[in-house]
């Protein structure tokens, strides 16, 4: 490298990005523009950062292949934190492979991690997963081992697995203290917080109280049958029965089990299954029809038993009966209950679950997205919807190194 | 042309605190190198760190028998080898794209990287008196024995030649293993050249053919 950039590198590795512009701000040669580039994004025009590191990569030559893969790698996590999704994942697969022959492991697995947070962005768990398995973290310097545990964490507290996902985020705390990047540090507490935040309430016996995650792990864990209103399912242990698309079907089965052991009587039933005040004789007939294919659905589970007043659940193995349900009740949680899983949907998909329209669906989507509680990515049909990631994502720029190392 | 692998003799280091090196140079008794902030010497019968001199150092290092001539930013910067002092500073031909940096006969010769050129200057003025072009980027630059050799680096692949000063033909090249850059390049007026690393902070000794 020539003296100017080896200076305008220094700088900015010293966290100096103004004083690296400086050095090279009117050289148009690609190592200048990358390093220019890189600044630019540290300063936060990542507008102009993207332009800069694409006519970087455009003029490197043939021979320095590494030098242009670490400008794509670049250009990608400028696009993943600046949320468009829309570039080319395929171009950063390639300049990870190329980083990786060229034995540049560092950036390589700096590559890497960008595709595990891209696909934990768009609800791809399981892909997110298997890359980042493919990861070793143990060389990795403090940063990147930080962006690292925070992804490890933030798909253990996706699976509902607290303990991994607390252990990750130790790990990750440690290495941005190391790091010293604040940016960072406060992304590891706000995740530490997403823990220690109740995440549900539990409603049993006639009373309610908040659940931390690792308590919602502890309950789906239990012998307990557990009402879910996040996912619309009752599930005791292994054994899972999914009401998703049958909402009255639901709703009583939440209505029995709040009620447990006692009965609810069918002026309630009628009245939370389908919206009606007064119960008439053709509402009677209905529910006695929704009993019965309710009693059909949680056959290996509960029975349901006729009571003088309406009806009562009675679980067949379990011992008790609860309600899992959302730290509040809001409007459009049939919406958020198929978010949950915290996959992609595509609003198309989510009109087919629930049964409605699409424009329904749309409308509960925008306001949703309103109050912040679900995000979209794409435009037109490739749109998808999901729920914030709980954690595992930073947001803090971890830019490649731009000069040859290790 | 003669071509032929380059015979590594010795690594030196990794020196602590050091992440790469940017020019290398010889006193005649001790290896100096560039490492950013820092010009610093080891001892190359048992490669033990010796000192260090706090100047900017981001590309080559010549010495003259008495100071130390080191590129930092646009500049070169004449420097005391004892007290450490930048006694002069004289712009560098290539405006800061200066990687490799050697003394001969009264002048300095001084490498342009993406440019491929090397230009020989007057060490009082940094006035250009001749210019010889490379077909490779050009990295550290070395005269020993009436010979000139350069360091190219492009990519990930390097080679040291021997170039003829008048017209620039390539009389000899040694390739460096794929992988190996070379940055500054230093003899040691014997058989031996010095380069130091793009990617480590390490010397290595490559044998000089006669």
């Amino acid at each position: 490298m020539d003296s100017l950039i080896t200076a305008a590198a220094l700088a900015l590795a010293g966290g100096d990005p103004l004083g690296a512009l400086d050095r090279v701000a009117l050289r148009e040669d690609p190592p200048a523009l990358a390093l220019r580039g890189i600044a630019m994004a540290q300063l936060g025009d990542l507008d102009r950062a993207k332009a800069l590191l694409r006519r970087a990569a455009r003029g490197f030559g043939p021979k320095e292949a590494v030098a242009r893969a670490r400008c794509v790698v670049a250009e990608a996590e400028i696009a993943l934190v600046s949320r468009d999704l829309g570039w080319p994942a395929k171009a950063l697969d390639a300049a990870r492979t190329t980083l990786e022959k060229h034995g540049d492991r560092l950036n390589a697995a700096h590559a890497g991690h960008l595709k595990v947070r891209r696909l934990l962005l768009i609800g791809r768990l399981d892909e997110a997963e298997d890359v980042l398995a493919g990861l070793d973290p143990m060389p990795l310097p403090p940063a990147s081992r930080a962006a690292h545990e925070l992804a490890v964490a933030g798909i253990a507290m996706r699976r509902l697995k607290t303990k991994p996902a607390r252990r990750a985020l130790e790990w990750a705390r440690h290495a941005a203290r190391r790091a010293g990047i604040p940016g960072l540090v406060a992304e590891v507490e706000s995740a530490f917080l997403a823990l220690d935040t109740p995440a549900a309430r539990l409603i049993a016996g006639g009373g309610q109280r908040p659940l931390l995650l690792e308590d919602v792990e502890a309950l789906l864990a239990s012998p307990a049958m557990v009402v879910d209103t996040f996912r619309y399912v009752v599930r005791q242990q292994q054994t899972t029965v999914s009401l998703a698309t049958r909402p009255v079907l639901f709703a009583l089965a939440r209505a029995l089990a709040e009620a447990w052991p006692g009965d609810v009587s069918r002026a309630t039933l009628i009245a939370q299954a389908f919206g009606g005040r007064h119960a008439d004789e053709s509402h009677r007939a209905r529910l006695r029809v929704e009993i019965g294919r309710l009693r059909a659905e949680l056959r290996g589970l509960a029975d349901i038993g006729a009571t003088s007043q309406g009806f009562a659940l009675s679980p067949r193995l379990a011992r008790g009966v609860m309600v899992l349900a959302r730290p509040i009740e809001e409007r459009h949680a049939t919406v958020l209950a198929f978010l949950a899983d915290g996959e992609s949907w595509a609003t198309s998909a989510l009109a087919l679950a629930l049964g409605t329209g699409q424009r329904s669906v749309q409308r509960a989507l925008e306001q949703l997205g309103e109050a912040g509680k679900v995000q979209s990515f794409g435009h037109g049909r490739a749109r998808r919807w999901m729920t914030p990631p709980v954690a595992g994502f930073t947001t803090t720029l971890l830019l490649p190194a731009p000069l040859p190392s290790g | 042309m003669k071509q032929s692998a380059a015979e590594i003799l010795r690594e030196y280091g990794p020196f602590p605190g050091v992440e790469r090196v940017h020019g290398v140079s010889f006193d005649g008794n001790n290896v100096w190198f560039a490492s950013g902030e820092k010009l610093n010497a080891f001892d190359p019968e048992n490669g033990q760190a010796l000192r260090s001199i706090d100047v900017a150092a981001h590309a080559g290092t010549a010495y003259d028998g008495q100071h130390f001539f080191q590129l930092a930013n646009e500049r070169i910067q004449k420097i005391d080898p004892d007290t450490g002092q930048v006694l002069a500073t004289i712009p560098a031909p290539g405006g800061g794209g200066d990687s490799g940096l050697t003394w001969a006969e009264g002048t300095l010769w001084v490498g342009q990287y993406r440019e491929r050129k090397i230009h020989q200057i007057d060490p009082e003025t940094g006035t250009i008196l001749r210019t010889i072009e490379s077909n490779r980027f050009v990295t550290g630059v070395t005269w020993v024995d009436g010979e000139l050799w350069h360091a190219t680096w492009e990519g990930d692949q390097s080679d040291l030649r021997r170039v003829d000063p008048q017209s620039g033909k390539v009389l000899e090249k040694l390739d460096m293993p794929a992988g190996m850059g070379v940055s500054g390049l230093e003899s040691d007026g014997g058989d031996r050249l010095y380069c130091g690393s793009t990617s480590a902070g390490v010397v290595r000794a490559v044998r000089r053919p006669r």
